[in-house]
């Protein structure tokens, strides 16, 4: 393929990714607002919780994979962020183990 | 005129940019960073969910300190922000310089607009009494939001740096499109990491009539 071809193919692939972007700008915002009016709504708990952890994670995810180009690049990369992020989540999860709170006596901490 | 950004470049054992490996090991070990921070705001959160005292003796609680208006002001800036990265990047690997000028300069006008937000927040809760040494709420709060913040400031320290260096004519080709797609990395990840922060700190504060870590009082203004 020529210079001036693959030159081509990139402008293209640019022009494809940026009505992706603009496509995934207008849904975080609109989950944003979603996620606001979410927190005033009469529902239970457990459920609103799960619904903006989702929304969340759905955000978290779709800014790395198009905005980061994760999708685009070398699937080592996505590996080496997924690692980090599992350990950041271990910890978390590890902590919260730790320090059930009904195991504690919280006047140690006072 | 526009000249697209070559993609050839030396070969390296993993294909992948050195600059983009290391900017990309660099936000997986911010990832714990900021795992961390989150994680021990919310336990100690969970253990102590009465607030704190102010300087005139007073309990207050949380739930009617933050506004979630201004907040989710911040995050709105903040996702377009990262929407006018993302342009500024696929500007510079076509190599329109003037189109990447223009979208990282929106970039950084956003990233002030959010770090001025930020700046009146600290300063209407530390008027309210919140300071970072009166209680574990203040203390991981400032510091899990103003290392946050400080991400944002050498963000926005870098992209306006990288605005001038481009009126040098150095920043073109390969190695110019890879130096903004790093920064623009950063960026994205100071992006997500406040995402998580909106729900885990702010939005969750909101949930349940007593809120969500059950201090057994209305949410009232």
């Amino acid at each position: 393929m020529s210079h001036a071809a693959s030159n081509q193919n990139l402008i293209t692939e640019e022009i494809r990714r940026y009505h992706h972007f603009i496509t995934l700008a207008l849904w975080l915002a609109a989950i944003t607002g979603v996620e606001i009016v979410l927190i005033f709504l009469p529902v239970s708990l457990p459920i609103i919780l799960t619904i903006l952890c989702a929304l969340s994670a759905i955000k978290f995810f779709a800014v790395i994979l198009w905005f980061m180009h994760l999708i685009y690049d070398h699937r080592l990369l996505f590996w080496i962020f997924v690692a980090g992020l599992g350990l950041a989540f271990a910890t978390f999860t590890a902590l919260l183990s730790l320090f059930a709170v009904n195991r504690i006596d919280t006047k140690w901490f006072s | 005129m526009s000249q697209v950004a070559e993609s050839s470049h030396a070969p390296t054992s993993t294909g992948i940019d050195h600059k983009k490996l290391i900017m990309w090991l660099f936000l997986a070990s911010d990832c714990m960073f900021f795992g961390t921070l989150i994680s021990t705001h919310l336990l100690y959160r969970k253990l102590y969910p009465t607030g704190f005292t102010d300087a005139e003796g007073h309990q207050r609680f949380i739930q009617n300190l933050f506004n979630i208006e201004l907040t989710s002001f911040s995050t709105f800036i903040l996702l377009m922000s990262s929407f006018l990265m993302a342009l500024a990047v696929s500007a510079m690997h076509k190599g329109q310089i003037k189109s990447f000028r223009r979208n990282v300069l929106g970039v950084i006008f956003f990233g002030l607009i959010f770090l001025g937000c930020q700046v009146f927040e600290f300063t209407h809760f530390y008027h309210q009494g919140l300071t970072i040494q009166n209680s574990v709420f203040g203390s991981t709060f400032y510091v899990l939001t103003g290392t946050h913040g400080t991400h944002v400031a050498i963000g926005v320290l870098w992209l306006i740096l990288l605005y001038f260096y481009s009126f040098t004519g150095k920043l073109g080709g390969h190695v110019g499109a890879l130096d903004v797609e790093v920064a623009g990395l950063y960026w994205h990840f100071v992006d997500i990491v406040w995402i998580i922060i909106f729900t885990a700190v702010y939005l969750v504060e909101y949930l349940g009539p007593s809120g969500f870590w059950g201090t057994g009082l209305p949410l009232t203004k």
